[in-house]
């Protein structure tokens, strides 16, 4: 093993030097454009001498041993078609091979193909037949952004060994997948076969990025999550104006001075934008990135989809490394050397001086897009522009060249297994379920659900400056909470937390903002109202005050205000706790209810408790715009004859849009009143329960938090614990009737056993042991056997060759009965020996063979088998 | 029946009685000293009871308007009567009386729960106006036909029957009878009836119902014809072409036409007669289409004009909400700061500045209800100067189609005469003996000499043309007066709003305005 790694190592060693090499090479060869615009002061020789320093500084620093080295990889398990090429292969590989030398003829000044990297077997394979195109069984990965975002999660990035050519080697996804780890070829390799598989036109692209997107670093972009969606501006459709529609009221105001006003604001805004615009600028300025004397020169890899397929509006590119989507004419991407799909491979022939930007896409024509393969399903273009360059004639040369080598050449099935991701993998998502990205001014933090006890599955740190330092604010979200708490909004500068909730708080929680979880201080909680019986549906506290919005109540009730007035000192202070704040004042407003006249619906009623009064407004009629006004005020005093004042026309004020007769008579006025002293007295009941219920809510929220526990759905049989154990015993009651089983056949072993102390492990010594005596033990039965059938035979032998003796002896003298008798015990004595005799062979045949059966058995006895392995 | 009751006399219901009844029934304790001492109008009663009074006759409970409970059980009535304003009556006790049949109950709309236990009625009927009956009561009658139980079927909402001690309570198939004709009946005889009773009863009577339903179906449709009829014709009325879409014009031109009928026998006539038929058929359709056409546009017109003035109303209505709403706020911290002044110019500043803050009010009300008035009587102009031209299109119209029906009848009648001649002249020839039917010889009356048949033929027409000229007038009459009507019932109710609001206004100034006077002597009081 060794030998083998320090060969291994002199390989990568003269590859490295190989490379710097080439790279020298490339980057004479490089584009000349591209640097000249790129980078306009350096000339090409500077940037050689850079290259070269660089190149210098780099080979120490990938000395180190890389995430994933050759000797780290266990490619014992990998399958033939890792290790070798089918003939069919060979055959592609020499097609590339020619295709390659062609090509680096004809376009000498061009960086040699990606074309056939070695494996992680160093096999060389064709990159097309490295893309195994899968459809996986999870519905998140049906959609580009789905597997994008998955693949870029997925995996951990290693940068390239040298950020100016492709790798040296490329794996497959198998092993790529295996170690969650892979540069940028491995994650587009990956995020194309999972593209083609779910029916996408997706090509892995070989070509040149900006170093952010070449290193993953998101320091300078703006977070996705903290763009706030853009409000779509609705624009009121102005009702058309009906035949009959009156004339506004004319408009007397002067037009001019209307027009200076404008004028003015609009310069004040004017001026104001530019401000704006001026400190953008300049921030813009501070965050921009050092220049890269690399620029364009960096290789990377990404993803292009193009358009048609699965409804795909628009060609466009996904970085693997971030999971985003581009147009082509991002500015990010340099340029492109070469595409590849499962089936073919094409180079660009366009210049890329304008980055991407002028780019055609369109695969059929020859003259943007050298293909490699012929026989593709592309469709070729028509060629409507004569070809009148050079280039364009040798290409045609070429291809007939091809097409005569050729034709229809299909690229050979991926050598790559099917990708396998295990829901496990799938659900952890991120290596051991861990993610964090950084962001300008923001953070994002990622975690695979469970994993944190807490149920936090993301969250979203924002800061002031650009180093992270200054928190502004914490967004948290969390997934399978048993009280459905899904996100959680801290601001920091304020001090403000939101609480938002899934449908199923056992309060019917929506949203919860506060600054302290302290009774009694400024906090809005929202509530789904349809789940509560009171149809409650916001409830806002100030230190002072209560409002309750409602809706969809029976007794119309939407608006409930209550003032409390601080609270009184008690003298005896027997409970601290029954000392509620008392009640100033309460409104509650009603909206209107169409079975009651308007004259009689009440639209307000404040309950002045303090000052015993009652104040009444009623709805508006439809064609009036006065409405009824009634005031209470309750005072129980006594007349000059001293009986108590009943009712007096005095204790109501009223204002009635057309006066009625009943309303006037005192009868009427007490039995209202008495009705509102009843309603007064429910309406405070309801306020000392609602400002319970705001206790009630908060300990339950403290104990919440405290407690946090998550809720495991049924289907997953993997966390349910009750699923899990029932499981389980199913599992233990199958395991026992099997070990049942087992025992009623016959445990040879058990004698042996039972000299041991029980329920001891058995050492190796002892199991040795154990197993020769078995053995002997058989052994010696076996013998015992043979010997018991060995004596039976010689006494029988014994008996006869007596009898035949008497036989001889006294011939003479028998008598015929005797001479039967004597013949037919012959007969039954020979066939006696005869069977002893058989059975002495076949045991003699057998012995070995059984005794060879019981050893095999010991060895394989579930007991034993663990000690006697080793000794084997 | 109680023999108690017989003897003694027989009480009248008058005023004191009632008051006394009023009385004892109202509001107690507290609320019973503010009654007596404002005294309770009758009609301000909800519920009366006038139990074991022995009352004979029912009567002066005229003004018991909005009456919902009556209980006049226990006494002697022996007829249903006076009970014709109590419209609002939803409970009605006449349980142990002397009743005989039932009656004067047709105004009562309202009544849910019906009580004539013990009385002496023979038969249910004059029921018709309880919808809304949900309890019957009728035990201890003398009801003994089971087809009165046929009868109760009409009411949707009757869910609780009692007829026990009637005669037809004896009837053994009396129970299920009852359960299979009244389905939706929940307790009978106060016994709740059981699913499996009902099921029984259904599958028992089965072949009787289904006859009843396939009856009362059939009626239904019927009914729902003539009304599907009645609002056809309802709707050609107001587009002022009924009877238009047929021949009805033609035929009734000839009804009263005794000269044309009898011409019509004559050879060649009736050719000309269904020539003629068709023609003004055609004529009297474009009549009835143009008319209907013309009324949709009418009423459109109408529609997008009525929707509009409400528009504006609503949002002037808005408006002035919105002020007031504005003023009321004001008002009341200034009210609260008023309270808490002690000095008494500044008092007096405040409620100054208060009283211009009503003044202000009003102007701006006023000023607000003056706009719409002139929007408003705008627009109304527009409307009626539209609708009039709309309306004189279609007479105008009309009145040319009408000119071709005179045409047609002008031709019609010249050719009727030059055969009428033709005939007469054939016949003084005798050259049409032999081959004229029988049913000529009857006109033959009429071929006596020129001038009959020339008068004969020209009375005939006079006929056709007159009737064509009434339903021409009357036509143009109906919709010039509907027209009138309706501007004028435009400008009524604008006029009405405008006064209305004003009033409103007025008296909420007034209001607000005497508040404040109010305040100004409470204080110097204090």
């Amino acid at each position: 093993m060794e030998v083998l790694r320090e060969k291994v190592e002199e390989e990568e060693e003269a590859e490295r030097e190989e490379a710097a090499e080439r790279a020298e090479r490339a980057e004479k060869t490089m584009r000349p454009v591209e640097v000249r615009t790129e980078e306009a002061p350096l000339t090409p020789e500077m940037l050689r001498d850079l290259e070269k320093k660089l190149s210098e500084i780099e080979t120490p620093a990938s000395e180190e041993p890389p995430v994933i080295t050759k000797d780290t990889i266990d490619i014992s398990s990998l399958p033939l078609s890792y290790k070798t090429n089918t003939p069919k292969e060979e055959h592609l590989l020499q097609v590339a091979d020619d295709f390659s030398r062609q090509y680096s003829h004809l376009c000498p000044d061009r960086v040699p193909l990606f074309l056939y990297p070695l494996n992680e077997c160093e096999v060389p394979k064709f990159v097309s037949t490295t893309i195994r195109p899968t459809l996986l069984p999870y519905p998140d990965l049906y959609n580009w952004d789905g597997c994008a975002q998955f693949v870029s999660d997925f995996l951990t990035m290693v940068p390239l060994p040298n950020p100016l050519r492709p790798p040296s080697s490329l794996y497959s996804s198998t092993t790529v997948l295996k170690y969650q780890k892979g540069n940028c070829f491995d994650f587009s390799t990956l995020l194309c076969s999972l593209l083609i598989g779910s029916g996408y036109d997706a090509y892995c692209v070989n070509g040149y990025g900006l170093r952010d997107l070449c290193h993953m670093d998101q320091t300078r972009e703006v977070c996705p999550l903290t763009v706030k969606p853009k409000e779509l501006v609705k624009r009121r459709e102005r009702a058309l104006s009906k035949k009959y529609t009156v004339k506004p009221p004319r408009d007397l105001s002067s037009k001019f001075e209307q027009e200076q006003e404008i004028k003015k604001q609009r310069e004040i805004r004017a001026q104001e934008q530019k401000r704006l615009r001026e400190e953008e600028e300049r921030l813009l300025e501070a965050e921009k990135a050092k220049p890269d004397p690399l620029h364009g020169l960096r290789v990377h890899s990404w993803v292009l989809v193009l358009s048609g397929k699965r409804e795909v509006p628009e060609t466009f590119f996904i970085d693997p490394l971030t999971a985003r989507s581009y147009s082509t004419q991002d500015d990010r991407f340099l340029g492109i050397e070469s595409i590849w799909n499962h089936k073919n491979y094409w180079i660009n022939m366009q210049d890329c001086w304008n980055c991407c930007k002028d780019l055609v896409f369109d695969l059929g024509d020859p003259v943007r897009w050298e293909f490699m393969l012929l026989g593709t399903d592309k469709p070729k273009l028509s060629l409507t522009e004569e070809d009148d360059n050079g280039m364009n004639d040798e290409d045609d040369v070429e291809n007939l060249g091809k097409e005569d080598e050729d034709k229809s050449f299909d690229v050979p099935h991926s050598w790559v297994e099917q990708i396998e991701i295990s829901p496990e993998a799938f659900e952890t998502r991120c290596p051991n379920g861990k993610k964090v990205i950084q962001y300008k001014r923001a953070k994002l933090e990622k975690w695979a659900p469970y994993l944190n006890s807490n149920g936090l599955v993301c969250r979203l740190t924002t800061y002031e400056d650009l180093e992270w330092t200054e928190t502004l604010e914490v967004k948290e979200w969390y997934q399978n909470r048993e009280d459905r708490l899904e996100l959680k909004h801290i601001n920091k500068t304020t001090g403000l937390n939101i609480d938002y909730f899934k449908p199923g708080h056992p309060q019917a929680l929506r949203v919860h903002s506060y600054k302290s979880m302290q009774p009694e201080m400024d906090r809005v909680m929202e509530f789904y109202e349809t789940t509560r019986v009171d149809g409650l549906m916001k409830r806002e506290e100030t230190a002072t005050t209560m409002t309750e919005h409602y809706q969809g109540r029976p007794d119309f009730l939407s608006y409930r205000h209550i003032t409390f007035g601080p609270r009184v000192k008690k003298l005896a202070l027997k409970s601290a706790e029954s000392n509620p704040r008392p009640i100033v004042k309460i409104t509650e407003r009603f909206l209107r209810n169409s079975a009651k006249p308007a004259d009689e619906d009440v639209a307000e009623r404040v309950f002045l408790i303090g000052e015993e009064r009652i104040q009444l407004r009623y709805h508006c009629r439809d064609d009036h715009i006065t409405a009824s006004k009634r005031e209470y005020l309750r005072r129980t005093e006594v007349d000059s004859k001293g009986n108590k004042i009943i009712m007096t026309p005095d204790m109501c004020i009223s204002f009635e849009v057309e006066p009625m007769e009943h309303t006037k008579k005192l009868l009427y006025q007490y039995q209202d009143m008495m009705h509102l002293k009843n309603e007064e007295k429910v309406s405070r009941h309801l306020a000392w329960e609602s400002e319970l219920e705001v206790l009630e809510i908060l300990k339950l929220r403290e104990e919440e938090e405290e407690a946090h526990t998550l809720t495991v759905s049924i289907y997953d049989t993997r966390r349910n614990e009750k699923s899990k154990e029932y499981r389980e015993t199913m599992e233990r009651v199958m395991h026992e009737e099997q070990l049942q089983q087992v025992e009623a056949q016959l445990d040879y072993l058990a004698p042996f056993l039972a000299q041991l102390p029980p329920g001891e492990k058995l050492t190796h010594w002892q199991a040795v042991c154990l197993k020769d005596e078995c053995l002997s033990d058989f052994k010696q039965r076996l013998i015992d056997k043979a010997n018991l059938i060995q004596a039976r035979f010689e006494k029988e032998t014994q008996e006869l060759q007596k009898k035949q003796q008497w036989y001889q002896e006294n011939q003479v003298t028998l008598t015929p009965e005797d001479e039967d008798l004597y013949l037919s015990y012959c007969s039954q004595a020979v066939f006696r020996i005869r069977i002893l005799e058989q059975r002495l062979n076949r045991h003699k045949e057998l012995a070995p063979l059984k005794y060879l059966a019981l050893e095999k058995k010991l060895y394989k006895d579930p007991r034993l088998v663990e000690l006697l392995k080793v000794f084997a | 029946m109680n023999h108690l009751h017989d003897s003694m006399e027989p009480r009248v219901m008058d005023d004191d009685m009632l008051k006394l009844a009023v009385g004892e029934q109202g509001p107690q304790e507290e609320a019973g000293q503010l009654a007596k001492q404002e005294g309770i109008l009758f009609k301000d009663v909800l519920s009366l009871q006038l139990d074991f009074q022995n009352i004979l006759r029912i009567d002066n409970l005229w003004q018991f308007e909005n009456l919902r409970k009556l209980q006049l059980d226990n006494n002697i009535i022996e007829r249903i009567e006076g009970l014709e304003n109590l419209t609002h009556l939803v409970w009605l006790d006449l349980s142990f009386n002397n009743i005989e049949a039932i009656e004067g109950l047709d105004t009562l709309v309202n009544l849910e729960d019906l009580s004539l236990f013990s009385n002496r009625i023979s038969k249910i009927d004059a029921l018709d106006a309880l919808v809304k009956l949900q309890v019957l009561s009728l035990g201890n009658n003398q009801i003994s036909n089971m087809m009165n139980i046929i009868y109760l079927r009409q009411f949707k909402y009757l869910r609780t029957l009692s007829l026990s001690g009637n005669p037809i309570s004896e009837a053994e198939d009396y129970k299920m009878f009852i359960c299979a004709y009244l389905p939706d009946l929940v307790y009978l005889d106060f016994r709740r009836i059981s699913d499996d009773t009902k099921e029984l009863a259904e599958a028992k009577h089965q072949y009787g119902i289904d006859e009843l339903k396939h009856r009362e179906s059939l009626m239904q449709a019927r009914l729902e014809d003539e009304q599907a009829r009645r609002e056809e014709l309802q709707k050609h009325k107001a587009a002022f072409v009924e009877h238009l879409n047929g021949s009805f014009l033609f035929d009734s031109m000839y009804t009263e036409d005794v000269e044309g009928k009898k011409l019509s026998y004559l050879p060649g006539v009736s050719e000309l007669l269904e020539a003629y038929k068709d023609k003004f058929v055609i004529i009297c359709l474009n009549i009835f289409e143009y008319g209907l056409k013309q009324h949709e546009k009418r009423k459109t017109e109408l529609d997008t004009f009525n929707e509009c003035v409400h528009e504006a109303i609503q949002e002037n209505q808005e408006q002035g909400k919105h002020r007031i709403a504005k003023f009321e706020e004001k008002y009341l911290l200034s009210l609260n700061t008023i309270r808490e002044e002690s000095e008494v110019p500044t008092i007096e500043k405040k409620i100054m500045e208060c009283g211009e803050d009503i003044t202000e009010l009003f102007n701006a009300l006023m000023t607000l209800e003056m706009q719409l008035v002139e929007q408003l009587e705008e627009t109304i102009n527009l409307f009626e100067r539209n609708i009039i031209d709309l309306v004189g299109l279609f007479i105008e119209n009309v009145q040319s189609l009408m000119a071709q029906c005179r045409d047609l009848e002008n031709h019609h009648h010249e050719k009727l005469l030059e055969i009428s001649i033709n005939t007469l002249e054939k016949n003084v020839k005798g050259e049409l003996d032999e081959d004229l039917p029988d049913d000529v010889r009857l006109v033959s009356a009429l071929f006596v000499d020129k001038d009959t048949i020339i008068n004969a033929v020209g009375a005939s027409h006079d006929i056709h043309l007159l009737k064509i000229d009434n339903r021409e007038d009357e036509l143009v009459t109906r919709i010039n007066s509907w027209c009138t009507h309706l501007v004028d019932k435009i400008h009524r109710d604008e006029t009405t709003r405008n006064r209305e609001r004003v009033k409103e206004i007025s008296q909420y100034v007034d209001h607000m305005q005497s508040e404040l006077d109010n305040l100004e002597y409470g204080d110097i009081l204090d």
